[in-house]
């Protein structure tokens, strides 16, 4: 029989605490950056402080014998060609932190420094080849070539106003609160290897790790119990964490590297800039009749596109389109996915235009958002089917949250007395989530005859609360309370899971746990069903109880007791392919609106976002409390991506001045605005996750919101003072 | 961070003597917040630290009828909290409040703060040529320079003088007391900045062998700071101004406006001085002197912006030293 999510919920759906909360907020909860195991050494990574060097001479023998030293490491030998200020070239473990640094500072290393490209708007000017090759092909710019769709030119004829401006949002980074790295530890006798990971994919991890060192992979195990944030650029050991498990080796000692803050922000990861010329023609209906968008983005080192080219324009179906990208290879930090790759710039650079196109058209841009909605198309509950009610229901539910028809005003116009001007504005989302896997993603529950519950999966639990759904999950089918379900997640050796990316893990593992405790459950039935005198098929839950169709409720560690020497066992397993063959178990694919308000200081520019309202569909919620954290997460991260964060490079050094949290500007607690969320439940969908998609509408809601309050766009986010003084110059004074 | 040698004398004479008369081998210690940051970025790689903190009467706010004292190991969250402080040096109090966050506030001192050393992202960068560590020209001049200085005429490196404390004491015409090996001398807050220009010079005119023992600060003014910020929690202002003038029958007198975060000094802005004095306060005479406070100005690339954001710190500064109306608050 197909398993189906009960029909009667009495935990799904609710709002419940984190099971681990009281130990994350007491210090009880152990990331990968507080294990400390005995004998441990500290590793470090020399890196190249130049943008584009080759090594002449590298001589690590006085840093070998320096205090405290144990093992080195050579990344790059010399002849080595390094691609960006930043580059991997030589580590060592030593004593201490302290050691290790000193150390470092005593390796003898010469460079011939080689001509560099690290600003988007230098690679136009001249390609000087710098990139890394692909191939034989080193150059910086990779030209996009055009897709179009319908007839642009005509669309432009039909339309009554025109538009035509250049948006961009500029390269962030994902400053990781826990860094990167690990502490990796050999054992002497059977060459085991364990890693305590940052990481966003156990299973993953342990199987890279066994490659590089040519192991069977039941050798090592990868342990994330807690993990300090991952948004997309945590899926391996990294190079970091292989070098720290080769120190290990050498050493035979625990060797810990975890980055530090400006390596993270150099090396960890970025997401891709987006700037582009957009033009976008509407009629005074709001149809879009065209759109086009020739723009270009930076991966830093890497090959790959910054914006997701398929979904340009971004949400609204337009009939008439053409879009472009090419890829400015820089020598700067590679771009990793960033919690929506893609899509918080796809939204960008059309959400701002539909914004600047309503304004000319003399009309509120709600009428163009709701025009060219995407159709919904045949019937049930799969995307298609409900993406034109999804977002008409949510942009309802936006505009009434944010009390939108008594505060929108034209843009500019309206807008509050005095030199501090009031704005609202708009922007849609949309995201996949739907469940992953092949093998599928494994889950095993565990019944045990004193009554206590274990689930077990090695997925892992990125700050999302997964831990908790899963608890929220089997605690629902075994009629028992989320705290009573010991959930193990984040060891490599609890199985099967896929890493959590796209916002794949809750629908993957939520379905697998159901399985699981169903199967546990039935299992149960099956063994203590004679011992009760009555038929498997006749026993069923209710909250604490077993109870038989006679009306005997016997308690749940009573009839637990019922087990005998044995141990209930329940597995459960869920992947994209069974996702298609049972549907209604988790789903794919989401909407989102969001409304932003804002308050700008017209005469220094700063802005203060007041005011954020976050809709958002994810199918069946599972944890609404958590579910409700995780927007408003999404939302402070996009507010930060608005207003402050930004990676800026330097033309002279080829390095990046605010590697940090000082420069690199990150809000703080004043900075945050209200966040109202709405979860919009469809549990009829099944579970679909959320991890990426309320982040994506956020900036682009407060670029409207300030167009909305001064009547001119700012066109390049990070939406800083000096940004909003030249836009507003630029209009002539207010 | 270079292994050094730690001591924590008891007197002040103790702690002079183990000073060197040249920047470098030795430095002071008072809450570190400044200190250990660039020990861990090896910018400072001092052989010995010489603690101040079991100096006893470095620290305590004494107030008389005309001033305030303050010693040099004082909290700057003592600072921000003290009731005299608050009534009389509003503009000091409102500074020290804003300063980073609660935890620089509860080990900062206000010695340090004027002690501290700049912020410009090149020199805190070991990898590459600053001027102040032995470069041969000041990279932000032709590099990225957004928070750097837009009064730049005859300066040869363009950081901003970071103390936000500075330009409030300037405005207000403290002295501070010092001690070095011929004994105590005091120096005006005026005169104790300076715009560093190679390695072995300081963000101030202090000997390497002298110790900040007091700050002290005649109160009867009025007074303020207001500083424009992009963000408004942990954030370096962009632009900073501090005003203090006396207020008899409506009219401003004994004008003093000084800009932070514009210049590598806390840098007196006399034009706009001149532009209030004898002016009643309000929202015009406020703004001529901001405009008068930008003559001069030579803004880097990237620091143009900062003109206009010091024409409104100076006028909100002077408004809110009077006591009028916030107009940019809603
Ligand atoms: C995130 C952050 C944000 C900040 N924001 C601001 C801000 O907005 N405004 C602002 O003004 N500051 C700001 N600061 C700087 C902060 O105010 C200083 O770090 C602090 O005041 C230094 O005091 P300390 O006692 O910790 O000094 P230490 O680090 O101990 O010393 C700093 C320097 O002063 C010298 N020194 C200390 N005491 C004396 C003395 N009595 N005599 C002579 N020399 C002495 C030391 O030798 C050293 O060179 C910020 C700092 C951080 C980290």
């Amino acid at each position: 029989m197909a398993t189906t999510w009960p029909k009667q919920r009495r935990l799904i759906g609710t709002d419940i605490p984190r099971i681990d909360g009281a130990d994350k907020a007491t210090g009880h909860a152990k990331y990968s950056y507080d294990i400390n195991r005995p004998g441990m050494l500290h590793a470090q990574i020399l890196r190249s402080p130049h943008a584009h060097a080759k090594i002449k001479k590298l001589d690590y023998s006085k840093a070998a014998k320096m205090p405290g030293v144990k093992a080195v490491h050579v990344i790059a030998d010399v002849g080595t060609e390094l691609f960006y200020a930043g580059d991997e070239i030589f580590a060592l473990a030593a004593d201490t932190e302290e050691h290790c640094l000193d150390a470092l500072r005593a390796v003898e290393i010469e460079f011939e420094v080689l001509p560099f490209l690290v600003k988007e708007e230098d690679v136009y000017k001249k390609d000087l080849m710098t990139a890394p090759p692909r191939g034989k092909d080193r150059k910086n710019l990779l030209p996009g070539s055009e897709q179009t769709k319908g007839d642009v030119e005509q669309g432009f004829q039909q339309a009554d106003a025109v538009v035509e401006a250049f948006y961009g949002v500029n390269v962030c980074t994902h400053q990781c609160l826990e860094s990167h790295g690990l502490v990796a530890e050999w054992s002497d006798n059977d060459g085991r290897l364990t890693v305590w990971a940052s990481t966003q994919a156990v299973y993953r991890t342990a199987q890279a790790l066994a490659k590089e060192f040519g192991i069977p992979q039941e050798n090592v195990t990868c342990i994330t119990h807690h993990m300090g944030g991952g948004y997309g650029s945590k899926f391996g050991p990294d190079i970091q964490g292989i070098v720290c498990a080769h120190l290990a080796k050498k050493a035979k000692r625990p060797v810990k590297l975890m980055l530090n803050r400006a390596d993270e922000v150099t090396c960890g990861g970025n997401r891709p800039s987006a700037f582009g010329k957009v033009k976008i023609g509407g009629k005074k209906d709001g149809t879009i009749t065209a759109y086009t968008v020739d723009c270009y983005g930076t991966p830093g080192i890497g090959a790959s596109r910054s914006v997701n080219l398929a979904y340009l324009p971004y949400v609204y179906e337009v009939e008439n389109y053409s879009r472009k990208q090419d890829i400015l290879r820089l020598n700067a930090g590679s771009a990793r996915a960033m919690r929506a790759p893609g899509h918080p710039q796809n939204c960008f650079l059309t959400d701002s235009a539909v914004d600047d196109l309503a304004a000319k058209l003399g009309i509120d841009p709600t009428i163009i958002r709701r025009k060219n909605l995407p159709k919904s198309e045949g019937q049930g509950i799969d995307w298609d089917a409900v993406k034109n009610k999804i977002y008409n229901d949510e942009i309802d539910i936006a505009l009434k949250l944010s009390d939108w028809k008594k505060k929108w005003h034209p843009p500019g116009k309206d807008n509050g007395k005095g030199v501090m001007k009031y704005g609202i504005g708009m922007a849609l989302h949309t995201w996949g989530g739907g469940a992953q896997g092949n093998p599928p993603n494994e889950c095993t529950v565990f019944i045990h005859r004193d009554g206590s519950v274990t689930a077990r999966s090695s997925t892992q639990d990125l700050g999302t609360g997964q831990r908790t759904v899963t608890a929220i999950v089997v605690a629902e089918i075994l009629g028992l309370e989320p705290r009573e379900i010991n959930v193990k997640i984040g060891e490599s050796e609890y199985g099967y899971s896929t890493g959590s990316g796209g916002s794949t893990t809750c629908p993957s593992q939520a379905p697998a746990a159901l399985k699981a405790a169903t199967a546990a459950r039935d299992a149960l039935f099956a063994k203590i069903a004679p011992k009760l005198g009555v038929k498997k098929e006749d026993l069923e839950i209710q909250k604490g109880f077993i109870v038989a169709k006679n009306g005997k409720k016997t308690p749940w560690k009573k009839a637990c007791s019922l087990i005998g020497m044995d141990t209930i066992k329940g597995e459960g397993g869920w992947s994209s392919v069974l996702a298609l063959e049972e549907p209604g178990l988790s789903n794919r694919q989401v909407g989102g609106v969001q409304v932003a308000e804002v308050e700008v200081d017209t005469e220094t520019g700063v802005v203060y976002c007041k005011h954020i309202v976050a809709v958002q569909d994810c199918g069946m919620i599972v944890n609404k409390l958590c579910c409700e954290s995780q927007v408003a997460g999404g939302v402070i991260m996009g507010v930060n991506y608005a207003l402050f964060e930004e990676r800026i490079m330097d033309r002279q050094t080829g390095r990046q001045v605010n590697p940090d949290m000082e420069f690199y500007k990150l809000g703080g607690i004043q900075d945050i605005p209200r966040i109202t969320v709405h979860m919009y439940d469809m549990p009829e969908r099944g579970v679909i996750g959320i991890g990426e998609p309320p982040t994506i509408s956020t900036a682009a809601a407060i670029g409207n919101a300030i167009f909305n309050a001064i009547g001119v766009r700012v066109p390049i986010a990070p939406f800083t003072p000096e940004r909003v003084l030249a836009a507003l110059a630029k209009k002539g004074g207010n | 961070m270079k292994n050094f040698t730690y001591y924590r004398p008891t007197t002040v004479e103790q702690a002079v003597a183990l000073l060197d008369n040249k920047w470098g081998p030795v430095e002071l210690l008072a809450g570190g917040t400044d200190l250990h940051d660039l020990q861990k970025e090896y910018i400072a790689q001092p052989d010995k630290v010489v603690s101040l903190n079991g100096i006893r009467g470095l620290s305590g706010i004494k107030a008389s009828g005309s001033a305030i004292t303050i010693g040099a190991n004082t909290k700057l969250a003592d600072i921000a909290e003290n009731s005299a402080v608050r009534k009389h040096l509003p503009g000091l109090a409102e500074a020290a409040s804003q300063v980073g966050g609660p935890q620089i506030r509860n080990m900062g001192t206000l010695g340090g703060n004027l002690c501290q050393r700049n912020r410009c992202w090149y020199f805190r960068d070991e990898h590459v040529p600053c001027l102040l560590r032995g470069g041969e020209k000041c990279l932000a001049i032709n590099g990225e320079n957004r928070y750097h200085a837009c009064f730049t005429d005859s300066y040869a490196c363009v950081m901003v003088h970071p103390s936000t404390l500075a330009p409030v004491l300037i405005a207000l015409a403290a002295k501070a007391t010092v001690q070095g090996p011929k004994g105590k001398r005091e120096i005006e807050l005026s005169r104790f900045f300076q715009a560093p220009a190679k390695a072995d010079e300081r963000e101030h005119v202090l000997a390497a062998n002298e110790i900040v023992l007091s700050v002290s600060i005649p109160i009867g003014s009025k007074n303020a700071s207001y500083e424009v910020r992009h963000k408004q929690s942990y954030d370096w202002p962009l632009v900073q101004a501090a005003a203090a003038f006396d207020l008899k029958g409506g009219k401003a007198s004994n004008v003093r406006i000084v800009l932070g975060h514009v210049a590598p000094v806390p840098l007196l802005a006399g034009d706009a001085a001149k532009a209030l004095e004898g002016q009643p306060v309000n929202e015009e005479t406020a703004a001529e002197a901001g405009k008068a406070a930008i003559k001069g100005a030579k803004p880097l690339s990237q620091t143009g912006y900062k003109l206009q954001l010091v024409q409104v710190a100076v006028k909100r500064a002077i408004l809110t030293a009077a006591g009028a109306k916030k107009y940019w608050q809603v």
